[in-house]
């Protein structure tokens, strides 16, 4: 790697006035786990990098917002897969946890990187936005609010700008919902997915309602598939319906083929895999 | 670019020089100690697991100067009688490597998981130690192993 100056702000507001530069190799990190994979192979030679891991506590910590559940971008995963209140409010981000990379990875990583890497392999992206899950962007300039389904614009792009950071994520009740996320792994068992699938949904009775289906990883970022949802949105669930919901993911998904499984491939397990995500959050 | 850090390696105080973008394992090669190897680079092996203020890292990914101030403990870290743990003992007793070159992760994580499950199923030793690869491919005995070192620790 290349030699670069580390800065190490105590406070977010110090963190956010050295990322205020027109330098596009100032960047920030949390857990700095996917900055030194790129870092290590020269995609990425920073002049500078700030280090979150001195600003206030707070930006770390869980804590319930009626029945809404808010997560400091800082938080790390181990933390966030072993709260309580995470398991109580949305069971779904806890199981993803389990095959989330590892335990070493798991204790440094935070959410908000996790976020803002972009990278549309990562577990969180799916099952946030499949969640309806809020984000809170922050710069010198303030703060906005932003669905995370809104966050990804391409392949590892976000919609941050060059100077904000993420400071909070905020899931909604999720009262009455059912939510699953499956992913498909080609090579080992840990590896990058060549597939996720995220979905939720309220159900009324049998008929489910209000669902949302994301595919991950088989696309250039992670995004929701609404002829799916519709397929499945005032349907009784039968073995018809997820047939129906799992052609029409595989027809709308802009599928991308790579090492981990040809676009043909992929288009086929997510017709398999969007039907099993469904079945999987009804037996949840 | 290079910045003094002290930390606490293994029980004893260390001070030394380390560049910004150096990391965990070239900071231990400088202090004598070959336990955390460098294999994958991308924190997918665990050939390079440390143990951190008590969490396991890779140390591949860690950049050196975030140590400063911490609690760094390795594969070398003695025990307190001079002989070997009840995790390591449980390796040796159940053939559970060819070459070794793994094993030092192995045992640091199997710790881990232990002080988080102490009677762990085999499906928790199984997602514990997913991040953690052998090349000769010795895993049921490690299963067994991390099954011995449990009764060993309930004892």
């Amino acid at each position: 790697m290349t030699p670069f100056e580390l800065a190490e702000p105590r406070s977010l507001k110090d963190a956010l006035a050295l990322l205020n530069t027109e330098d596009p190799s100032v960047r920030a990190f949390g857990g700095c786990t996917a900055l030194m994979l790129m870092m290590k192979t020269g995609v990425f030679q920073p002049t500078c990098l700030v280090s979150l891991r001195g600003v206030e506590p707070q930006h770390a910590e869980i804590q319930p917002d009626g029945g809404a559940l808010r997560i400091g971008a800082l938080a790390t995963l181990t933390a966030i897969g072993g709260s309580a209140m995470v398991r109580k409010a949305a069971p779904v981000i806890v199981n993803a946890m389990q095959t989330l990379s590892n335990v070493r990875v798991r204790n440094v990583a935070t959410l908000g990187g996790h976020l803002a890497h972009g990278d549309p392999h990562m577990d969180l992206p799916p099952v946030m936005i499949a969640l309806d899950a809020e984000l809170t962007a922050v710069s010198v300039n303030g703060e906005r609010k932003l669905a995370v389904a809104d966050l990804f614009t391409g392949y590892y792009e976000t919609a941050l700008a060059k100077n904000e950071l993420i400071s909070e994520v905020r899931i909604p009740s999720q009262a009455g919902r059912r939510s699953a996320y499956i992913k498909c792994t080609t090579r080992t068992a840990d590896d990058w997915p060549a597939l996720g699938v995220a979905v939720s949904f309220a159900t009324d009775g049998k008929v489910i309602q209000d669902a949302r289906v994301v595919v991950s990883a088989a696309t250039e970022k992670a995004v929701r598939l609404r002829d799916a949802e519709a397929a499945l949105n005032g349907a009784t669930v039968s073995d018809a319906v997820l047939a129906r919901a799992g052609e029409a993911a595989a027809a709308e998904a802009e599928v991308v083929g790579d090492a981990r499984g040809s676009a043909a491939y992929k288009r086929e397990m997510l017709r398999v895999y969007a039907a099993r995500a469904v079945k999987q959050a009804l037996a949840a | 670019m290079q910045r003094n850090i002290r930390f606490t390696l293994n029980g004893r105080p260390v001070e030394t020089q380390v560049g910004n973008h150096q990391n965990l394992v070239e900071v231990l090669q400088g202090q004598g100690l070959f336990g955390a190897r460098e294999s994958c680079s991308q924190g997918l092996c665990g050939c390079c697991t440390v143990i951190i203020n008590g969490a396991a890292v890779s140390g591949c990914l860690t950049l050196a100067p975030l140590i400063d101030g911490a609690d760094v403990r390795t594969i070398e870290e003695s025990q307190p009688d001079g002989k070997l743990d009840p995790v390591q003992q449980a390796f040796v007793e159940t053939g559970a490597f060819q070459c070794g070159f793994c094993t030092p992760g192995f045992v640091l994580m199997t710790r881990q998981l232990l002080d988080a499950h102490p009677q762990p199923t085999d499906d928790e030793i199984r997602h514990y130690l997913a991040g953690n690869l052998c090349r000769c491919a010795a895993y049921p005995e490690i299963i067994k192993a991390v099954q011995l070192a449990a009764a060993k620790c309930k004892g």
